[in-house]
């Protein structure tokens, strides 16, 4: 309920000018008055929240890209001296195998994870839409999932997992699914299939939520009327549910995307990255590098590949938003 | 929508200040990592090392103790896993918030020495003599003994001598025999063998017997011998007796595996025996590690960890942390941690006497006198190509390249700055 | 609303209780896991019958000082991140400054930057401030993930304020911190709990920066005290599994408590870029 007046007064603010109708000419004095006074008083209230988002956002995007140039080893790091050493550190990152191998794999999840979340979320969502006894607590305790540390997450379906003792084996093998079990966390494809699965189950809550607000805010009558004109429940997804909600999938699809190109934590904690290297991702080749082995310089590099990857999905999203929002 | 609302606020606000008084007050500890100031009198120590295992920690913290007592200092002592010592040695390092006393596996020693971030003994007038070469090799970087080991050990083959007994199998001397016998061992919910082949370097320490012994090197990993060692790996895998989990399994858990039943031997040290011992209903063996044929003797690994004292801004808390180091390497209890931990003292005199007195430990010292130095070829790129080992083990068990192909890469690796 | 018949309805939400069960199932395992005895390898009955705690007495004794860290970074990130965030986004939304759309563009930006990247850089910088292992340091570490999420939600709540409504103040004689303390602040109260109750479970969750900018156990939140059990107790799975339990606390909690607010900001993720 809340979202739906978040969403409407969101989209109202549009239209803002309309509260000036009356009073414009006392606002417009109103307010010229004292920012010629004020100007500097009104900015300390933005200046620190800035100086703080410039320190920690833009300080690291900087001396990322200045560190991407320079040899960082583990002696020099101890001495202090990191010398320039030009497009080296590109070269070679960019051009190791492992780099194409975790380009692929950071894709084979990213969009493995989106379409299991957003499919599945959207079945949630229009599972929800109509409401029953209980639906408000069941909806509410979906989130879990989502509101839990990822490190506990990953523990426990590392624990699950478990290809000899977990239980998802232990249930395959009873049901007769599988005799020997699936090698979850020891088969490299098997590994990769798994941190796409539980970065699903994480991620389906999140998707729900959102798209069970969108539905909530397409007019009821729409339907009364696909239904007057004899419109199934197939034919009146396709051509009221899906056209309107739209410009919320897009928000939900490029966020997804921009979330999930970073994940860590997950990979870290069920797979290290292993088998075999079969899970590493741009972003834990990125921890690998600069924390595990202390190649910061090569390590930056990485990280400035994803950055360019996220603004690019972040441009998207700037893009797809503001058609969510003036639709 | 909009409604007064003052109440809540000021809750949140009382809140908040409440908040904020708890971290600032907390913060009182910033940087706290025992940094007794340089002009005021040493009390306390930090040590850090990976004994994890609950009997050793225990074990070691009470040595540690005793030491920091005659030191006049208490001991702080951390342990952490195995594979994340030296990420953490190294950021410790970079950040200089290095412990007072460090534990390092011998063969990091070159490694973390070159950095810079260690003193060498010498200068605290810590006596070297007496310790055995191999092990003093490991703990010297460019003339000067950085690191002391208080003991050595080095692998071997446990079993369990029920389940061999049970399934009527002889203890396996050779790699063909070490095949036969796993796939007899193997039952429902039970492998016949496990080994550490995690993407860490404790893998690389339990293949190097397989290697060396096959007349493999570490200089040159893309050779046939290398590649016939990791196939025995591969085919241990392929037919089933061994779990394709030993990709994830530490030597802690392959020993947990072999505790619980689940396994019938094993690879690891004799620092397990203790545990092994503690568990009324295990009855288990130890044998050399199997030879590719029949009739040779296994060239193993030295293992052994050595102390440190790292670089620190307070020359007080240097001396003290080289007291308990002293300490720890003294001819007593060099003998009563080998006892404890079922492993050789390092001092020969102290060794040769234990053999003595403990026939069954005569095994152990004859062992350890063979074994090889990881560090004594390659130095401070060891680790380089201890990676390219692992890496190699991790693509082949997991059959994404075949042993020639993964060893290949793992040259790549050895060979690459 | 449509009507339609309570059988379908009934049978709506037996369908509902079994996806959640799927779903939840997961988190049943975790506390079941961490009830069952200490052993060396659990082969996990369904049940904890009978239930042993032993699990939770470790994990209390290893891991009860992290659970603390972890508050007060928690409340510390809260408090920061609130104390940025509000007056800015009452700024932002109210005062017609110029360049109001180029900060929060900026705003929004921050939140794709991955965070991996924050902390490469902040580790050296931390390195020479000597912010390593420090309650300060994670706290504005932290932060990066509440602060910007806080200006938006803050901001999209305050532009609904009339402005009328405080021209009226102003005119009246107050000044503008007073009209923000007095009038703003509290009539936002409802986007301030639901701002400060993501920003807590952001930093409480928090697993890289903790894994980064910490090389000593001296400050060590929960995150990580989990993340070096899993490497260091294989054999004691129950008490792994027990702090995993506690670790998951405050996210049950602020579901049960606040849980209008935890919906109203999972939604507003998505339309946040109004």
């Amino acid at each position: 309920m809340r979202k739906r007046s978040r969403l409407v007064t969101d989209r109202s603010l549009n239209f803002r000018t309309g509260t000036g109708r009356d009073d414009g000419g006392v606002d417009a004095r109103a307010r010229r008055a004292p920012r010629a006074r004020f100007g500097l008083a009104q900015w300390m209230f933005v200046v620190p929240a800035g100086a703080y988002l410039l320190l920690f956002f833009g300080y690291p995007l900087v001396k990322n890209i200045a560190m991407s140039f320079q040899q960082y080893t583990t002696t020099t790091f101890y001495t202090g001296e990191a010398p320039f050493v030009g497009l080296q550190n590109y070269s070679k990152v960019l051009s190791a195998n492992l780099f194409s191998q975790a380009v692929i794999t950071t894709v084979l999840f990213t969009v493995g994870s989106i379409c299991g979340q957003f499919v599945l979320g959207l079945a949630m969502a229009l599972f929800f839409q109509h409401r029953f006894p209980l639906s408000r607590a069941l909806r509410s305790l979906l989130l879990l999932p989502w509101l839990l540390p990822l490190v506990v997450s990953g523990t426990t379906w590392r624990w699950m997992l478990d290809p000899d003792t977990g239980v998802v084996n232990a249930a395959l093998r009873g049901l007769h699914l599988s005799s020997s079990g699936v090698p979850w966390l020891t088969g490299t494809s098997q590994a990769l299939v798994s941190v796409i699965l539980i970065n699903i189950w994480v991620g389906i809550p999140f998707n729900t939520a959102i798209l069970y607000g969108g539905l909530l805010n397409i007019p009821t009558h729409l339907y009364e009327a696909a239904k007057l004109d004899g419109a199934g429940p197939v034919m009146s997804f396709r051509y009221v549910t899906w056209p309107l909600l739209r410009p919320v999938v897009s928000v939900v699809l490029v966020l997804g995307v921009v979330y999930t190109v970073k994940v860590l934590d997950i990979i870290l904690v069920v797979t290290g990255g292993g088998p075999a290297g079969a899970t590493e991702t741009i972003a834990t080749r990125a921890y690998e590098l600069s924390f595990q082995q202390f190649e910061f310089g090569r390590g930056a590099v990485l990280s400035n590949v994803l950055i360019v990857f996220s603004l690019a999905f972040a441009l998207l999203h700037l893009r797809a938003s503001r058609r969510a929002l003036t639709v | 929508m909009i409604s007064p609302a003052g109440r809540p606020v000021r809750r949140i606000a009382a809140r908040l200040a409440g908040a904020m008084a708890l971290v600032l007050a907390t913060t009182g500890c910033v940087g706290g990592a025992g940094t007794g100031s340089a002009t005021g009198k040493v009390t306390s120590i930090t040590v850090l090392d990976y004994y994890t295992q609950r009997s050793e920690h225990t074990q070691w913290n009470e040595v540690l103790t005793a030491c920091g007592k005659t030191a006049g200092v208490t001991v702080e002592h951390t342990s952490v896993p195995p594979a994340s010592l030296i990420p953490r040695v190294l950021r410790q390092a970079s950040s200089r918030t290095l412990p007072d006393l460090l534990m390092l596996d011998n063969a990091d020693l070159q490694q973390i020495a070159q950095t810079g971030a260690l003193t060498p003994l010498d200068q605290y007038g810590i006596d070297t003599n007496g310790f055995a070469e191999g092990i003093l090799s490991a703990g010297t970087y460019e003339g000067k003994v950085y690191g002391l080991a208080p003991y050595v050990s080095t692998v071997a083959l446990f079993y369990s001598k029920d389940m061999l007994a049970e399934a009527g199998v002889a203890v396996p001397r050779t790699w063909d025999e070490l095949k036969e016998a796993a796939a007899g061992l193997t039952r429902q919910g039970r492998y016949g063998m496990a080994v550490d082949a995690s993407a860490t370097f404790e893998s690389s320490w339990q293949f190097l017997p397989f290697l060396w012994s096959n007349g493999g090197h570490e200089k040159r990993l893309d050779t046939p011998q290398a590649a016939q060692a990791l196939q025995l790996w591969v085919d241990l895998v392929k037919n089933g007796s061994m779990s394709k989990s030993v990709l994830n399994w530490t030597q802690a858990d392959v020993h947990d595996q072999f505790a619980a039943g689940r396994t019938a031997m094993m690879i690891n040290g004799p620092w397990r025996i203790a545990a092994l011992n503690n568990d009324r209903n295990m009855n288990w063996g130890v044998a050399p590690v199997p030879v590719p044929r029949v009739g040779q003797v296994p060239v193993t690994p030295l293992g052994g960890e050595v102390w440190t004292v790292p670089q620190s801004s307070s020359k007080d808390r240097q001396k003290k942390a080289a007291e308990v180091l002293a300490c720890l390497n003294s001819a007593p209890n060099t003998l009563t941690l080998a006892e404890q931990h079922f492993t050789v003292p390092s001092r020969t005199a102290v060794a040769a006497r234990y053999a003595e007195q403990d026939p069954t430990m005569a095994v152990f010292v004859k062992s350890v006198e063979g074994a090889r130095v990881r560090t004594g070829e390659l130095g401070v790129r060891w680790p380089k190509a201890a990676t390219g080992i692992y890496t190699a083990i991790q693509s082949a068990l997991t059959g994404e390249q075949t042993p020639e192909e993964a060893l290949r890469h793992a040259q790549e690796i050895a060979t690459s700055d | 609303m449509k009507p339609s018949p309570s059988r379908g309805r009934l049978s709506s939400t037996v369908v509902g209780i079994v996806l959640l069960a799927l779903m939840l199932f997961p988190v049943y395992w975790m506390v079941n896991a961490s009830l069952q005895p200490a052993g060396n390898l659990l082969g996990g009955d369904l049940f904890p019958l009978p239930p042993d705690v032993s699990g939770y007495v470790i994990a209390l004794r290893d891991q009860g000082s992290n659970l603390l860290t972890s508050l007060v970074i928690a409340l510390g990130s809260v408090a920061l991140s609130l104390g940025l965030a509000a007056p800015a986004a009452y700024a932002l939304a109210q005062f017609s400054l110029r360049g109001t759309n180029l900060v929060l563009l900026g705003v929004l930006i921050t939140q794709m930057v991955p965070s991996i990247v924050v902390a490469n850089a902040l580790y050296s910088a931390y390195t020479d401030l000597g912010l390593l292992n420090s309650h300060v340091g994670l706290i504005l570490a932290d932060s990066t993930a509440g602060t910007p999420f806080a200006i938006i939600i803050l901001h999209s709540f305050m532009r609904t304020i009339p402005r009328e409504i405080i021209e009226a103040a102003r005119v009246d004689g107050a000044g503008r911190v007073r009209v923000f303390r007095s009038m703003v602040l509290p009539l936002s109260s409802n986007a301030l709990i639901t701002a400060a109750v993501f920003t807590f479970l952001f930093t409480w969750s928090d697993f890289l920066f903790a894994l980064t900018l910490t090389t000593t156990p001296t400050v060590q939140p929960i995150t990580l005290g989990i993340y070096q059990y899993l490497g260091a107790h294989t054999e004691q799975w129950n008490a792994v599994m027990a702090t995993t339990v506690m670790a998951s606390v405050p996210a049950v909690l602020l579901l049960a408590v606040a849980q209008r607010h935890v919906t109203a900001g999972a939604t507003s993720g998505a339309v946040r870029a109004g």
